[in-house]
């Protein structure tokens, strides 16, 4: 049933939206950006910070626009003096007891109270120095999760969160007046796996990450859209990086994916993709068993010459954090031997967020596991390795955890070194640098078959170079497909040969994702 | 803050729903449909039990409603006849607000303070039997100035009587 | 009834003519003298008609908000698809009022007569009576009223639970009532939704004040016609009101009378006026939550809704509290904030902020270090605070300084400019 539209004008603009609509959303297709605090659109409606205060006319009373449907010939004014009055007063009282500290606040540059107060506040105080500003200490709420009291506004964002997304409410607001807070009970820390979010729902400095604290000030800081790459789930990210060294991850909307929400384990492995521990330029095994660090050219030829000189059976122990795109075309490459692709999978628990469907820290941590088993690659790894002992080939494509001593030729296209002399690495050939996926554009599969970009978040180290990019090249050299010049490009190959991409390219994909086609041409 | 109100060393929890008091709570349950509607009748009947309402309480209840402890602390720290800590044997509420402001309730609160030891408003006095509160209308403004002592409602009690009602509930 | 005191000939004594009989308490007093008769009337009626009946007799909400209570009633889904509830305010907390205690402790079987009546006008299945924690006798006397008449049979199908408080004048703001009976705090809602569409529980609900809900067995035994005719001003006011005076008077009590009497016939006739033959000062006519009257107005006003507000007031809760002449305005208005300021849930920023920086100033202003600027900023930040929250208590924390100053604005200033000191209790 089609939704019944409504038509009203807010600020002079004429918009039209579904019946039930909230004037602060409406407000927001008029180019309206209405000051809030409480209001989240992932979170149930509490109408308390006051702060949406709206004129509409024929209603002698200022509104809150995070609590008043849209209605027929609504005609709504945010800039009139009543509403602006409002809302200054508001601001306020919000300031009367703030610490005004933002000078050592990391929420400075991105905290909605100095936005909204530049905006529409008051320039001069009129609390102090006559009253005393309330003073509470410093609260360690859990692993990851500091309040200070002082700060808080009592939007209650954090309480509804872990009430009604979580389900669990181990925060609440104690006492009364203006003496509440937000508080826990001391027998139960914010340790659940989602609890993190509410530093970022928490619009001002009160709910802090320990481990963001003090790092950088949210100006200095890039964000790059990107995957978050520690589970199959994908939920939407934005990697922040500062000097390219990635400081922070946070959670993207998406709402058919993740909402507006990431699990703490999620957010907190983002440091590995800082390793300084990187090959830095492609290596050549010499005969006395050492590398040689040669340039990309001596490096791509001699492996396009082994791809040459092998033939039967090959084998390519892939990582289930490769691209699509390099999962395809390092198939592309065994095009022409018996090949066998498998990946590993680290299994952990599961932690669902109760309050959205579908969505969970997965078992499989990794976020392309998919689309590994989309490309044929399978989990059977034993089966794999026992082949590699004695296949024409072996591909590894960034898995520096396969230990292996073929008999035949291996090409290890990675981004680390592992001490281990076991690994699989120090029996290969040719070593060649590759990022990882903080440093390069490409697509996971997560695994309900979404197809999801990601963007470089940060520059790659030394001569490394995507996988896409590596294996492309090699491909070009046995004349078996031009250079590809981009990870679209690379995609658009993708798509082209694999029937449950056809028809997608990166901007079908966009910043939302696209899902694969199943067998039957469906949607998956 | 969130103060915890900690067991003495070694001691193991008591529950206060046992016997009589948890008759109490199966037989209050069953008014609301759902649990959570007993919580404050449950929260009354541990401080009936107990004079006060402990983390552990909290916990126990919590347990007892399908509520979580946090959510049982928000409750009791919002209501404020409900004890966080124990206070003294004779818990003596003085209305103060403006209708019996007028006619001296605040004499009536400083001759409470001098005749039972409780040298100020919320501690108990080193004797342990009085705690004295300043309270927000009772309801009583016609009865000026009106003293709860514990469950006992005292109607126009002025600061003279204060020695005899001190002496009678000692 | 003027009770305590003996009723006075110019009282209306429809709720309060058993005040001090404590036969009324019990069943069978309260049978003897006509209670449950009509009850018995009330359920041989439909629910429409009962509701008109109560519409016609023009009884409005006597907590304080004088809402049309047939009409109220009325919102109520007429098909039952969902269980029904009712809810009885007994939290009264308003400052100056006292009104609810006398009719539950006096005549409990009146209360549940009228909650009962109420309950088959709203299909009801529940009837929860939610008394504030500090009522012990009220509670007592209720319960035991309770089950007496259930053993009697009087409460038939019908299901009434007693529920407690525990210290909260908010939670007598009928959606914060409900929160509290849901077991959390006591915080009031956005509304829409209502309670008739969705209250207690999610279901469908109507809140009464206790008085109201006296007033109702009588209005059926005797019809609408003759309630309404109890009016001596506006037409829009009719039966009688139960007046709590206090303060600075003679005869403190409650006043059973006809709407539409004269303020000024209250306090100096009925109540005793002041004593020591001090002067009026000033009057709060509906509980402290209502502005307050000088003298003149307080001479001029009716008691009723449309006369107090003719007044620039408002009938409110009808707790009546007098100044006299010793009456040091702005410490008792600054009482008044801090009561505000205490009883905030704490949702609402304006008054959860505003409430205390407030009583912080009128604080300054005591202690002798306050500026005249600080009347422009109570009354700058009082305009912030009224029309703007999800409940009316910052509005009823602002209507004190407000009035205060513009009425008594020389006792501010001889604080100000230190004509006027006074030590601060701590």
């Amino acid at each position: 049933m089609p939704d019944e539209l409504v038509n009203l004008t807010i600020d002079g603009t004429a918009v039209s939206v579904p019946k039930g609509t909230l004037v602060i959303e409406a407000a927001k297709q008029a180019g309206v950006l209405v000051p809030h605090y409480c209001y989240h659109p992932g979170l149930p409606v509490a109408g308390v910070c006051r702060m949406c205060l709206v004129e509409i006319e024929k209603t002698p009373k200022l509104q809150i626009a995070c609590a008043t449907q849209a209605a027929e010939g609504m005609v709504v004014h945010t800039q009139s003096k009543q509403a602006k009055s409002g809302r200054m007063g508001v601001l306020e009282l919000l300031l009367i007891n703030h610490p005004l500290d933002c000078p050592i606040c990391d929420q400075a540059g991105e905290c909605e109270l100095q936005d909204f107060t530049f905006q529409e506040g008051r320039a001069k105080t009129r609390y102090s120095p006559d009253y005393a500003k309330r003073f509470n200490p410093v609260e360690d709420f859990g692993p990851d999760v500091l309040y200070v009291p002082n700060r808080c506004i009592l939007c209650t964002r954090c309480v509804r969160f872990m009430e009604e997304v979580v389900k669990e409410p181990v925060l609440n607001v104690s006492e009364r007046g203006d003496r509440a807070f937000i508080g826990v009970h001391p027998e139960a820390r914010l340790d659940h796996p989602w609890a993190g979010n509410v530093v970022d729902l928490c619009p001002v400095g009160s709910l802090l990450s320990k481990d963001f604290l003090h790092k950088a000030r949210a100006w200095e800081l890039d964000k790059t859209a990107s995957i978050c790459p520690s589970c199959s789930q994908g939920c939407n990210v934005s990697i922040d990086t500062r000097d390219e060294v990635v400081v922070r991850l946070r959670p993207r909307p998406n709402l058919d994916v993740n909402r507006f929400f990431m699990c703490d384990h999620g957010r907190a492995n983002y440091r590995w993709m800082n390793r300084g521990d990187r090959i830095e330029a492609p290596l050549i095994r010499q005969p006395t068993g050492a590398y040689r660090a040669v340039d990309w050219d001596e490096a791509l030829d001699r492996v396009a010459e082994i791809v040459r000189g092998a033939g039967g059976t090959a084998v390519a122990f892939a990582s289930p954090r490769a691209s699509t795109e390099a999962l395809f075309l390092a198939r592309a490459l065994l095009a022409g031997f018996e090949w066998t692709g498998a990946y590993q999978l680290v299994m952990g628990d599961t932690a669902p967020l109760a309050g959205v469907p579908n969505l969970a820290l997965r078992a499989e941590r990794a976020p392309n596991g998919t689309g590994a088993d989309l490309l044929g690659y399978s989990r059977d790894y034993a089966a794999a390795a026992a082949i590699a002992k004695t296949a024409g080939l072996v591909l590894v494509l960034d898995d520096p955890e396969v230990q292996l001593a073929p008999a035949g030729p291996l090409v290890y296209i990675g981004t680390v070194l592992p001490e281990d002399a076991q690994a699989a690495v120090r029996a290969a050939d040719v070593v060649l640098p590759t990022t990882n996926c903080a440093e390069e554009e490409g697509t996971f599969v997560n695994r309900d078959g979404r197809v999801q970009r990601y963007w470089q978040a940060r520059a790659a180290p030394g001569m490394a170079q995507p996988a896409w990019w590596v294996l492309g090249e090699v491909l070009a050299r046995l004349g078996r497909g031009s250079q590809l010049t981009s990870a679209a490009d690379a995609f658009e190959r993708l798509a082209g040969a694999v029937p449950a991409f056809a028809g997608m390219r990166y901007a079908t994909v966009g910043a939302r994702g696209q899902n694969v086609k199943t067998a039957a041409g469906a949607v998956a | 803050m969130s103060s915890v109100t900690p067991l003495p060393s070694g001691a193991a929890y008591e529950p206060v729903f046992t016997g009589r008091a948890l008759e109490q709570l199966q037989q209050i349950l069953p008014r609301y449909p759902v649990k959570a509607g007993a919580l404050l009748p449950a929260l009354w009947l541990v401080q009936q039990a107990r004079g006060f309402i402990s983390d552990q309480n909290m916990v126990e209840v919590a347990e007892l409603l399908g509520l979580t402890p946090a959510y049982v602390r928000g409750v009791v720290t919002f209501y404020t006849m409900y004890h966080l800590h124990p206070v003294g044997r004779n818990f003596v509420q003085v209305c103060t607000t403006s209708p019996c402001n007028l006619c001296g309730a605040e004499g009536v609160v400083e001759a409470f303070l001098k005749h039972t030891g409780a040298r100020e408003l919320g501690s108990t006095s080193p004797d342990g039997r009085w705690t004295i509160s300043e309270v927000e209308c009772l309801g009583a403004c016609g009865f000026a100035t009106p003293v709860m002592i514990n469950d006992d409602f005292v109607e126009h009690v002025t600061p003279e009587q204060v020695p005899e009602i001190v002496a009678r509930y000692r | 009834m003027g009770f305590p005191h003996k009723p006075h000939p110019r009282e209306t004594t429809v709720l309060s003519e058993h005040f001090g009989d404590a036969s009324t308490r019990t069943y069978a007093g309260a049978v003897k003298q006509g209670a449950y008769q009509a009850l018995a009337k009330a359920r041989a009626m439909t629910p429409a008609a009962l509701t008109d009946e109560v519409k016609n007799s023009g009884l409005r909400g006597r907590g304080g908000a004088g809402f049309p209570t047939g009409l109220k009633w009325s919102f109520m889904p007429k098909d039952k698809t969902k269980t029904h509830y009712l809810c009885v305010n007994a939290d009264e907390s308003e400052p100056g009022t006292f009104k609810d205690r006398e009719i539950m402790r006096w005549t409990p079987h009146a209360l549940l007569e009228g909650t009962l009546i109420a309950m088959h006008a709203i299909q009801a299945d529940v009837g929860y009576i939610y008394i504030r924690g500090e009522f012990t006798e009220p509670w007592n006397v209720m319960e035991k009223a309770l089950a007496d008449a259930t053993a009697a049979g009087v409460v038939g199908t019908a299901k009434i639970v007693l529920h407690r408080g525990a210290g909260a004048y908010i939670c007598g703001e009928e959606t914060a009532l409900m929160n509290s009976l849901e077991g959390k705090r006591g915080n009031p809602r956005i509304k829409p939704p209502f309670p008739a569409a969705f209250g207690v529980f999610g279901m469908p609900t109507t809140i009464n004040n206790v008085e109201t809900l006296a007033a109702v067995p009588p209005i059926v035994a005797r019809g609408a016609a003759w309630y309404k005719s109890l009016c001596l001003s506006n037409p829009k006011s009719t039966g009688t009101k139960l007046f709590s005076v206090c303060g600075h008077v003679a005869r403190p009590g409650n006043y059973e009378l006809t709407m539409g009497f004269p303020l000024k016939d209250l306090v100096f006739e009925l109540a005793g006026g002041i004593a020591g033959g001090r002067a009026l000062k000033a009057c709060i006519p509906g509980g402290s939550s209502v502005p307050i009257l000088n003298r003149e107005e307080t001479e001029s006003c009716l008691l009723d809704y449309e006369g107090c507000v003719e007044q620039g007031t408002m009938l409110g809760s009808g707790g009546v509290i007098v100044f006299d002449e010793t009456a040091d305005m702005v410490y008792q208005i600054m009482r008044l904030a801090r009561f505000y300021a205490h009883e905030s849930c704490a949702q609402c920023t304006q008054c959860r902020e505003g409430t205390a920086w407030t009583v912080k100033i009128l604080e300054r202003i005591l202690a002798g270090s306050g500026k005249m600027s600080d009347l422009d900023l109570l009354l700058d930040l009082s305009d912030n605070m009224t029309g703007k929250t999800i409940c009316v208590l910052s509005d009823s924390c602002a209507a004190p300084v407000v009035s205060g100053i513009k009425k008594f604005r020389g006792e501010f200033e001889d604080y100000i400019v230190g004509r006027k000191r006074r030590p601060m209790v701590a």
